[in-house]
């Protein structure tokens, strides 16, 4: 008697526990999982912290209604082709190494059974993934790498919402070209032989050495002479020699790509030897992350950035004010380049399943390989999103463009981001030549 | 030529930084025969020291060195009396596994207590201070101070080690322990002294150099890496070689500026495309590397 009634306990409780799962059970189904690789510890965890927020909100926009957003996206719950499927994204960290990233867009894969992947920041950690997730032939969308190589590739499988670093080169000898030509906003056209010598200091994986050759091919095209170009590890504590050898040449212009870390150890080091040069430059990335401005300061009034968003986007994108008044009171300042790209990422993986109408991956690839996004409908400044199918660059977005940001200090000593480029998006004079230290 | 001058001056400061961490190094290795694989973790717990005594009490970085001393000291002694004790009585790989643990758990502590990112000093008297010393050089004065501590340091343990009778008593433990204890030096506790002395010297030398380098737990290899470099060129467990190799080992990591220099002499422009700054550290690892085939006990290493 006593064994029956443990055996009938036995039974109520497992009846309960399926009972309780099934409804969860039930919406797990629904629930379109998209894995996310970001760098969220290591050097570049504060970047990684950046491109989580930014995703979590467009997943929050779209799982929820907004009226206050004028996004297609806020209007419903949801996918709407998918029975208002909420979107889940499911975050890993590949603290900036490769093979890690592989390993977690396998397990993301076969364990996680997502839909599809999106990441990961490092061009180099991209790279690895990407090559899985063509093996298994699950759609990738890249919201954040730069390095031009990642669409030269052919892959079948992958797609690029952000420009990529030819797009923001260009950006930058225009910028250089328009100094001597008068173009900038508040400066009197410079002789090119004031800013005809370049120096670069790139970090020394797949973005930073793509960054460098760049440079080195666009100088000749523009007439420019890159009198050196330096390839340093990323994660060095000391960088004297490195500056030391910029100075070395007395390049009028210092253009540099770097992670977070060795961009603040950089501008340190510049600072300490006293650099004087009359242009700094730098490729997003580090000089664009958070503690970049909170750590140095006063010492970087005057550098430049490209860059993809800054917060005065917002005052003349009206879409771009109100997720950035969103994400403000979320997480307590602005959007940056890397938020935005993220959100934006996330938000052309809505549409994508959106339009597919199914979470099977052949109808994914023929949905994205379609689509077009509108300009009114981003937060960023680009005429919108549409992948190239054929050509050299295939699934990069074909719509996007770059800006280039200047730290300027305000009336009330806050330091922030102004348009520096485009010229006729100007917010500010620009500051020329770099004041020094 | 003010080129030259630079990356002298630069890579000789430099060594004596690299110098003043290597020296617990050294230290506890002349004593004990062991290899500290923890060493640049030690280093690590000092630079965490200084950053949050500084931050949390709002006083000068400089001002944090005794306290930082002060944690390195107890560290060493409670990582021996704790531990290191016990490793001694196995096999030779016992240690070396051991400190290898040690290493370990120091830099997943750190991770656990204060994150990944990368933190660094805003203020302080000598934060992002430098001057031109004439001829187109410019000295960091952190770097100065840190290099200037470097060789008070190095003249006070010299001094410590031939002068004092319990720097005596270290250096007979070091030696020939059995003949030391035969002669009643109490060897347990020149071993803790030594493990104390190394650890503060150690953590001193973080406290100091997270006045222009920031801190991560992921940075001590690097310095382990280093020191070790250092140690094994100077000879485990010489004072004075790690002082030499120290210097040596900075102008090293100064061979780019020296190549600048010469391309600039000579005009040549094929040497402006040798990748240098890439293979900084490279260089080090080279000479550690024939330092060990050529002449395994170092440039003032003792023969065993």
């Amino acid at each position: 008697m006593k064994s029956a009634i443990r055996l009938g306990m036995v039974v109520v409780s497992v009846l309960a526990v399926i009972g309780l799962m099934a409804p969860v059970g039930a919406l797990a189904a629904e629930a379109v999982k998209i894995g996310v690789i970001y760098p969220l510890t290591g050097g570049a965890a504060a970047e990684g912290r950046e491109l989580r927020a930014g995703a979590e909100l467009a997943a929050e926009i779209i799982n929820a209604v907004y009226k206050n957003i004028s996004m297609d996206m806020a209007k419903s719950q949801g996918i709407k082709s998918l029975g208002s499927a909420k979107i889940e994204l499911v975050f890993k960290d590949h603290e900036g190494n490769p093979t890690l990233g592989a390993d977690l867009a396998k397990k993301l894969i076969l364990d996680d059974k997502v839909v599809g992947i999106m990441g990961c920041y490092h061009s180099a950690v991209t790279k690895t993934v990407s090559a899985v997730c063509e093996q298994y032939g699950v759609p990738m969308i890249n919201d954040s790498s730069t390095s031009p190589d990642l669409t030269k590739r052919g892959f079948k499988w992958f797609w690029r919402t952000t420009p990529h670093d030819t797009t923001f080169t260009t950006d930058l000898f225009n910028f250089l070209k328009g100094l001597t030509e008068g173009k900038a906003k508040g400066v009197k056209a410079v002789p090119k032989a004031q800013i005809q010598n370049l120096a670069s200091a790139c970090e020394k994986t797949e973005w930073g050495s793509n960054v460098s050759a760049l440079i080195e091919s666009f100088a000749k095209e523009y007439g420019f002479t890159v009198k050196k170009s330096i390839l340093y590890a990323a994660k060095s504590t000391d960088l004297s020699s490195e500056v030391g050898s910029l100075k070395a040449v007395k390049p009028d212009v210092m253009l540099f790509a770097s992670y977070a870390s060795d961009a603040i150890l950089m501008l340190k080091t510049l600072k300490a030897q006293k650099a004087q040069p009359k242009v700094l430059w730098g490729q997003d990335a580090g000089f664009e992350a958070p503690e970049f401005k909170d750590t140095l300061r006063d010492d970087i009034v005057g550098v430049l950035t490209r860059t993809v968003f800054l917060p005065k986007v917002a005052s003349v994108k009206k879409v771009a004010g109100e997720v950035d008044g969103f994400y403000q009171k979320k997480v307590g300042h602005s959007l940056s380049g890397a938020s935005a790209r993220a959100f934006t990422g996330v938000q052309a993986w809505a549409a994508v399943l959106e339009k597919a109408g199914s979470t099977k991956p052949a109808d994914i690839q023929k949905a994205a390989n379609a689509i077009k996004i509108p300009a009114d409908q981003l937060i960023v400044p680009w005429q919108g999103i549409q992948f190239a199918t054929s050509g050299e660059d295939i699934g990069q977005n074909i719509l996007g463009s770059g800006m280039i940001g200047q730290y300027q200090k305000d009336k009330d000593g806050k330091i922030s981001l102004e348009i520096a480029y485009p010229f006729d998006l100007a917010t500010a004079n620009l500051i020329f030549p770099f004041p020094g230290y | 030529m003010e080129i030259l001058l630079s990356a002298l001056v630069s890579g000789l400061l430099l060594g004596l930084v690299l110098a003043l961490v290597a020296l617990g190094l050294t230290i506890i290795f002349g004593v004990m025969d062991i290899v500290n694989f923890a060493h640049g973790e030690f280093l690590m717990v000092g630079m965490y020291t200084g950053l949050l005594t500084a931050q949390g009490l709002g006083i000068d970085p400089l001002l944090t060195l005794p306290v930082a001393g002060a944690v390195g000291f107890l560290l060493g002694i409670v990582c021996y009396f704790g531990f290191i004790k016990f490793l001694l009585r196995g096999p030779m790989v016992a240690q070396l596994l051991g400190t290898f643990g040690l290493m370990l758990f120091l830099r997943n502590l750190a991770l656990l207590i204060f994150g990944s990112e990368d933190r660094a000093l805003h203020h302080g008297l000598l934060v992002g201070k430098s001057f031109d010393i004439g001829m187109g050089v410019i000295v960091s004065a952190t770097k100065l101070a840190a290099a200037g501590l470097s060789v008070a340091a190095f003249v006070a343990v010299w001094l410590f080690m031939n002068r004092t009778r319990i720097g005596k008593a270290l250096t007979a433990t070091a030696l020939n322990r059995s003949a030391a204890r035969y002669m009643g030096i109490p060897t347990e506790r020149m071993n803790a002294l030594a493990w104390g002395a190394g650890g503060a010297s150690v953590t001193i030398a973080g406290a100091l150099i997270v006045n222009f380098w920031s801190v991560n737990p992921f940075i001590g290899l690097l310095f382990t890496m280093i020191a070790f470099a250092i140690v094994a060129l100077g000879g485990f467990g010489s004072v004075p070689g790690a002082f030499f190799a120290g210097l040596v080992v900075g102008l090293i990591m100064e061979i780019p500026g020296f190549w600048d220099f010469f391309m600039f002499t000579f005009n040549a422009d094929w040497m402006a495309k040798v990748p240098m700054t890439s293979f900084k550290y490279m260089w080090v690892y080279l000479a550690y590397f024939v330092i060990m085939v050529v002449r395994p006990r170092g440039l003032f290493g003792w023969k065993h």
